[in-house]
C-alpha cells in the first residue's frame, strides 16, 4: 500500500511503523526511546509524535502501524510544540551537567535540547530542589530517586541523567534475557534499576551503555587511572588493542563505520604516550591455536562435547552464574586478551629485561566485561595482575578528545613488532563465527595435514543469531555452531540440555554480531552500524598476506623460544584458565 | 424501575439462598446453560444495547462477541471491580449488598464467550468486600454454579479472586491484565485488544463490575425490555454516585438519560442542594470528569453522544464556599500520584502541575507557572500513551477556562485536542 508523508506517497507494508516508513525514505524523526534493535517500539519517550489523518491528538510514530488511507505531517506547529514541551519536562528532570558529562557531545537528550532550543530551564530541576536549603518544604517533597551505582567493575549508572526511556530494561531481557534492570516506583518517582536497588550484578556485556541515550548507564571510567599511568615516570604503560577497536575507533571523529583505523589507532596511542603499542590479534592467533590444540584433544578423548568458545568474558559469566553445569563444556583456554597479557609481563619482559612490576599493561577493548575479566581472582599468571586496566573506544576517544588529539591529523604508524604482528584469522576475531572460522583454518589444516586450498568457512559467516554447519574432516563430520546473543545461547542451551541438538564446537558471543556490536564501541550503533563495521573486518582478513593463525611467525618464534608447544606445561601456567560455579 | 439496586436491602450477602429465594437468583445462569447455547447469549447481550459501565461506555455484546468469535483453546473472562476514581464507590456497594450479582454476570459473561476461567480483579482497598466476595464464591462451589461441571452440564467455570493493590491505572483494562500477569500496572499498546490477545495472550473480556450485575436481568427479562429503559443510545438504569453539596448523598439508581439537573434537585435522587448552599458547578464523571456550570445541567447522561462524558456516574456538586484552588491541588496531587510512569508527558506533567498546584495552594504562584499550566495541560491533553494524561488535564482545562480570570487573572484558548 502506500501512505502519505508531508504530502508525498511512499510505499508501506501492513507491518511497518510510520517510523520505520519515515527513517527507510530518509524522514526524520526525533526519537530516544525507539531504537532498531529494540523492536517493537512502546511509544514511551513521546518524541516521535505526528499528526495523522486517522487520530485526534497526535500519535507516536514507533508504535501506529501504517493502513490504508493514512496521512501523515511529521513537522507541524503542534508536532513541534509537543515535542519541545516534552523535552522541556524532561530536560528539567534531567541532572543537566553537560560540561563534565562522559556524554557531552554524544548525547541524544544534549542534541535534542539543541535541535529544538530548550537552553533553559523552564522548570525547576528536581536535583536542584533537593540541594535548596532554604526551600526545606520541596526538599521534603522532593519525588526524585536517584540512583547511583559503581560497585562493579565494569558499569556505572547515575540515575539523575536517565529519561525512563527504558532501553536498558528491553536490550537486557529481550536480547540477553538476564533482566538486571527494571522499574522501580511509579509516576514521577518512577526510577529504573535494578530489583530491590542492589548493586547491578550481571554479565556485564555492557549492551544497556551501549543504548543508553545519556549518561545514566554507561562503561565505568578508567581514563583517570590512565592518565595517572602516563604521567608516571617510573612506569611503562604497554598497550594492546582488540580486533574490532580498528575498525570503529574511526566512527568517534567522523568516520563511516568500518574504515579501517589501525594505523591512526597506534598513533593516537603513541601520541598519548603509550611506550609500547602490541596488538590483541597476536593474542588471538594464540588462542586459536590453543583452543585448536584443544578440540583436538577433545575429539581423541571424545568429549566433553560441544566445546565452547571462552573468548567472551560476558558468555563465560553468564555460563557460571546460569548454567554452571555447563561449565566443562568451556574451552580452558583463556580469551586473547588475556594470553597476550602474560606474555608481555613474562616473556617480552624478560627479553627486553624490563622489570614486569614496572610495567602497566592496558588494554583498548570494544567491551565493558573485559574490565571486569581483567579484575578476575584467577587471572594473575605472570605473577602479577596480567591485565591492569581496560578501556573502552569510547573511553579512549573521549580522553583523546580532552588531550585535544584528533587522529584524523595524525600519521598513520605500525604496531611495535616485538607482540604486534597479525593474521586475517586473528581479525576475524572482531565479528561472530570469526573465532569458529580461524580455528577450523588451523584445526582442519592440523587434522589432515594438508594445506587448504580455500581458507574461507562461508557457512559460518553471517548476521543470523545462530548458524550451524557440518564440515567433513578426514572422515570426521564436524558439527559446529555460531551463536550471538544471549537469547540465542540460552535457546542452544536449552536444546543442549534436552538433547535435541549436538554439536563438537561452539562459538559463543554475547552481543549481537560479536565485539563490533560491543557494549563498549561507539553509539549509536544498529544493525545497518554493524553491517558496515563486518564488511570492513572480512575486507581485512581478505587483504592480509597471512590467513591461518598457526602461520603467524612471531608466535611460530614464541612457541620455539618460550612455550614449547600447544597444551605445554608453560601454556597451560599462562594460557589455560578454570571456571568458578558462580550460581546462587 | 430499579435494576440493580432492587433487592439491596432485602438480601443476606453472606447467605446464596437469600439471593436464590429473593431475587430469583442463578435462573438467569440455568436458562443460559439448560435453555441457551453460547451465541444465543453473546446475541441477547447485544441486542440489549449494554454499554459498560466503566466509563468508557463500550457495547458489552460487541466486545463478547469479539472474544468469542476469537479462535482459541483458552480464553478468560475478568471482572473490573478496581473503582479507584476518586469519589466513586458504586462498584464497591455492589459487592457489599449483593455479591452473587456479580458472579451470576460473570458466569453468564464466561459461559458466553467460552471462557473456563474466570477472574475477580478487586481494588486492593476493598477488604471486606473481598471477604464478602471470597463466602459468596464459596457457596455458589458448594451449589455448582461454579467449578467443575456447571450445574451439572459439561461446563466448567472456575473463578478466582485477585486483589489489586489500589493502583488508579489497574482500572484500565490492559493495566489490569499485566497486573494479573505479575507485571508492572501499566497499559499496553492496543490494539491488539484484549477480547482478541489480552491475558497471557490469550482472548480475554474486561467487564465492569457494574456492567455484569445487569446482565442477569438481561438474560431473564429479555433484551427487548432492558433497551426499552434508558435512553436510545444507551439503555438501561445507571448506579450515579451524588457526593458533595447535594442533600441525599450516596447511590441513586436511575436511567441512562437522565440529566444531571433531575439527579441533583429530583427528591428521588439527590434532593436540592444543602440548605444554605449555594450551587456553583458539578464535576460528572470523577475526578477525571469535566465541569458543568449550572447552565449546562440540563443535559441528559447516557454513554454514546454526551458534551459531558458520564464516566463511571458519579456526580460532585461543589457549592459556592468551595475553595477552587484546594480541588485543583487536590486533583494534580491524585493524577500525580496515580501516574503509572510510563510515558514522558504524564509522568513530568502531572508532576510538574502538582509542583505548580502546591504554589498556587499557597498563593506563591510565579508568573512563568502560568504559562507552564498552559503548555503541560496542552502536552497530557494530546500527547499521551494512556487516556490518564488526558484525564488528569480535563478538570483542569475547564476550571482555566471558567474562573482562570478569577484565579491567575488568565484566560486559556480553546484546545483543539480536548
Amino acid at each position: 500500500m502506500q501512505i502519505k508523508i508531508n504530502n508525498k506517497l511512499y510505499e508501506a507494508n501492513p507491518d511497518d511503523t510510520i517510523l520505520a516508513v519515515c527513517r527507510r525514505n530518509g524522514i526524520r524523526l526525533p526519537v530516544l526511546c525507539a531504537h532498531p534493535d529494540l523492536l517493537p517500539s512502546e511509544g514511551v519517550c513521546r518524541m516521535c509524535l505526528v499528526e495523522s489523518n486517522q487520530s485526534k491528538g497526535l500519535v507516536s510514530s514507533c508504535t501506529q502501524k501504517a493502513c490504508e488511507g493514512l496521512e501523515v505531517q511529521t513537522e507541524t506547529e503542534n508536532v513541534n510544540r509537543a515535542r519541545k514541551i516534552n523535552l522541556e519536562l524532561l530536560w528539567a528532570d534531567h541532572a543537566g551537567k553537560c560540561a563534565s558529562c562522559k556524554r557531552n557531545g554524544r548525547c541524544e537528550l544534549q542534541s535534542l535540547a539543541k535541535e529544538y532550543d530548550v537552553d533553559e530551564f523552564k522548570f525547576v530541576p528536581r536535583r536542584k530542589e533537593l540541594e535548596s536549603g532554604d526551600e526545606l518544604d520541596l526538599v521534603k517533597d522532593n519525588w526524585s530517586h536517584v540512583a547511583i551505582d559503581g560497585k562493579n567493575s565494569s558499569i556505572a549508572r547515575d540515575s539523575q541523567f536517565c529519561v525512563e526511556c527504558r532501553r536498558c530494561v528491553k536490550i537486557c531481557r529481550d536480547m540477553q534475557t538476564v533482566e538486571a534492570y527494571g522499574m522501580n516506583y511509579r509516576s514521577s518517582k518512577t526510577n529504573i534499576g535494578t530489583s530491590f536497588e542492589i548493586p547491578l550484578d550481571c554479565i556485564f556485556c555492557g549492551q544497556c551503555s551501549a543504548v543508553c541515550p545519556t549518561a545514566a548507564i554507561t562503561e565505568k571510567d578508567d581514563t583517570a587511572e590512565f592518565e595517572k599511568a602516563l604521567g608516571d615516570p617510573q612506569k611503562m604503560v604497554i598497550v594492546q588493542t582488540a580486533p574490532s577497536v580498528r575498525f570503529t575507533f574511526g566512527e568517534e571523529f567522523g568516520e563511516a563505520p568500518g574504515t579501517f583505523w589501525e594505523g591512526k589507532l597506534v598513533a593516537a596511542l603513541k601520541r598519548l604516550g603509550c611506550d609500547k603499542v602490541f596488538d590483541t590479534v597476536l593474542g588471538a592467533d594464540l588462542t586459536i591455536i590453543e583452543e585448536a590444540h584443544e578440540l583436538i584433544q577433545r575429539v581423541k578423548n571424545k568429549g566433553p562435547f560441544p566445546m565452547f568458545t571462552s573468548c567472551c568474558p560476558s558468555w563465560i559469566l553468564y555460563v557460571e552464574k546460569y548454567w554452571p553445569e555447563f561449565i566443562p563444556n568451556l574451552s580452558s583456554c583463556k580469551s586473547p586478551q588475556q594470553m597476550l597479557a602474560p606474555l608481555m609481563k613474562t616473556y617480552w619482559a624478560q627479553k627486553e629485561k624490563i622489570n614486569p612490576d614496572q610495567i602497566i599493561s592496558v588494554s583498548i577493548m570494544p567491551c565493558t566485561s573485559k574490565k571486569y575479566e581483567a579484575q578476575r581472582k584467577e587471572i594473575n599468571a605472570s605473577g602479577y595482575r596480567d591485565v591492569d586496566m581496560v578501556l573502552t573506544v569510547r573511553e579512549l576517544a573521549r580522553l583523546l578528545r580532552k588531550k585535544k588529539i584528533d587522529p584524523r591529523s595524525l600519521k598513520e604508524k605500525k604496531f611495535d613488532p616485538a607482540l604486534g604482528v597479525s593474521t586475517g584469522a586473528g581479525v576475524l576475531f572482531a565479528q561472530s563465527g570469526g573465532v569458529m572460522e580461524a580455528a577450523l583454518r588451523t584445526a582442519v589444516e592440523n587434522i589432515t595435514g594438508e594445506e587448504l586450498g580455500k581458507v574461507e568457512f562461508e557457512m559460518v559467516r553471517g548476521e543470523s543469531g545462530a548458524r550451524c554447519a557440518e564440515i567433513g574432516v578426514d572422515g570426521l563430520k564436524l558439527r559446529v555452531a555460531v551463536v550471538h546473543e544471549i537469547k540465542n545461547a540460552k535457546n542452544l542451551l536449552e536444546s543442549l540440555k534436552k538433547g535435541e541438538s549436538n554439536y563438537h564446537f561452539v562459538e559463543v558471543m554475547a552481543c549481537p554480531n560479536g565485539c563490533i556490536g560491543g557494549g563498549g564501541q561507539p553509539v549509536p550503533a544498529g544493525p545497518a552500524v554493524r553491517k558496515a563495521r563486518i564488511a570492513g573486518v572480512l575486507a581485512r582478513d581478505k587483504g592480509m598476506p597471512i590467513r591461518k593463525s598457526h602461520e603467524n611467525p612471531v608466535l611460530k618464534k614464541i612457541y620455539k623460544e618460550f612455550l614449547g608447544h600447544p597444551g605445554s606445561e608453560k601454556a597451560e601456567e599462562l594460557l589455560h584458565t578454570e571456571y568458578v560455579n558462580r550460581k546462587t | 424501575m430499579n435494576i440493580l439496586t432492587k433487592n439491596w436491602d432485602k438480601i443476606n450477602p453472606l447467605d446464596i439462598n437469600s439471593y436464590i429465594r429473593t431475587g430469583g437468583g442463578y435462573e438467569s445462569l440455568r436458562k443460559c446453560i439448560r435453555e441457551m447455547n453460547p451465541a444465543q447469549v453473546v446475541d441477547e447481550i447485544e441486542k440489549s444495547g449494554l454499554r459498560g459501565r466503566g466509563g468508557a461506555g463500550f457495547p458489552t455484546g460487541e466486545k463478547w462477541e469479539l472474544a468469542a468469535n476469537t479462535p482459541a483453546k483458552t480464553k478468560y473472562f475478568i471482572c473490573n471491580l478496581d473503582e479507584s476514581e476518586p469519589g466513586t464507590y458504586k462498584d464497591r456497594v455492589i459487592a457489599e449488598k449483593n455479591p452473587h450479582q456479580i458472579i451470576e454476570g460473570l458466569l453468564i459473561g464466561a459461559f458466553a464467550v467460552g471462557a473456563k476461567r474466570a477472574f475477580i480483579y478487586i481494588n486492593g482497598h476493598y477488604r471486606k468486600q473481598n471477604e464478602i466476595l471470597k463466602v459468596a464464591l464459596e457457596q455458589a462451589r458448594e451449589k455448582e454454579f461454579v467449578g467443575h461441571s456447571v450445574m451439572g452440564s459439561a461446563i466448567d467455570i472456575e473463578i478466582d479472586i485477585f486483589q489489586g493493590a489500589g493502583a488508579y491505572i489497574c482500572g484500565e483494562e490492559t493495566a489490569l491484565i499485566n497486573s494479573i500477569e505479575g507485571k508492572r500496572g501499566e497499559p499496553r499498546l492496543k490494539p491488539p485488544y484484549p477480547p482478541v490477545k489480552g491475558l497471557f495472550g490469550k482472548p480475554t473480556v474486561v467487564n465492569n463490575a457494574e456492567t455484569l450485575a445487569n446482565i442477569p436481568f438481561i438474560i431473564k427479562r429479555g433484551a427487548k425490555i432492558f433497551s426499552q429503559i434508558g435512553a436510545a443510545v444507551s439503555p438501561g438504569t445507571k448506579l450515579f454516585v451524588l457526593e458533595g453539596a447535594v442533600k441525599n448523598r450516596g447511590i441513586h439508581e436511575a436511567p441512562l438519560g437522565t440529566t444531571s439537573q433531575e439527579l441533583i434537585y429530583n427528591s428521588l435522587y439527590g434532593g436540592g442542594i444543602e440548605s444554605g448552599k449555594e450551587f456553583w458547578f458539578a464535576q460528572i464523571g470523577g475526578a477525571s470528569g469535566r465541569l458543568a456550570p449550572a447552565g449546562k445541567l440540563d443535559q441528559p447522561l447516557a454513554y454514546g453522544k454526551s458534551e459531558y462524558t458520564l464516566g463511571c456516574g458519579s456526580i460532585f456538586v461543589v457549592d459556592k464556599s468551595a475553595n477552587i484552588k484546594d480541588l485543583l491541588f487536590s486533583w494534580a496531587d491524585f493524577f500525580h500520584r496515580e501516574s503509572c510512569g510510563k510515558c514522558v508527558p504524564c509522568r513530568e506533567g502531572t508532576y510538574r502541575l502538582w509542583e505548580i498546584a502546591k504554589r498556587l495552594k499557597k498563593n506563591n504562584l510565579q508568573k512563568k507557572d502560568i504559562e507552564n499550566i498552559e503548555d503541560i495541560l496542552w502536552t497530557l491533553s494530546s500527547t499521551t500513551f494512556c487516556p490518564l494524561g488526558n484525564f488528569a488535564a480535563v478538570a483542569w482545562n475547564d476550571a482555566m477556562r471558567m474562573f482562570g480570570r478569577e484565579i491567575f487573572n488568565i484566560e486559556l484558548g480553546e484546545s483543539e485536542f480536548v
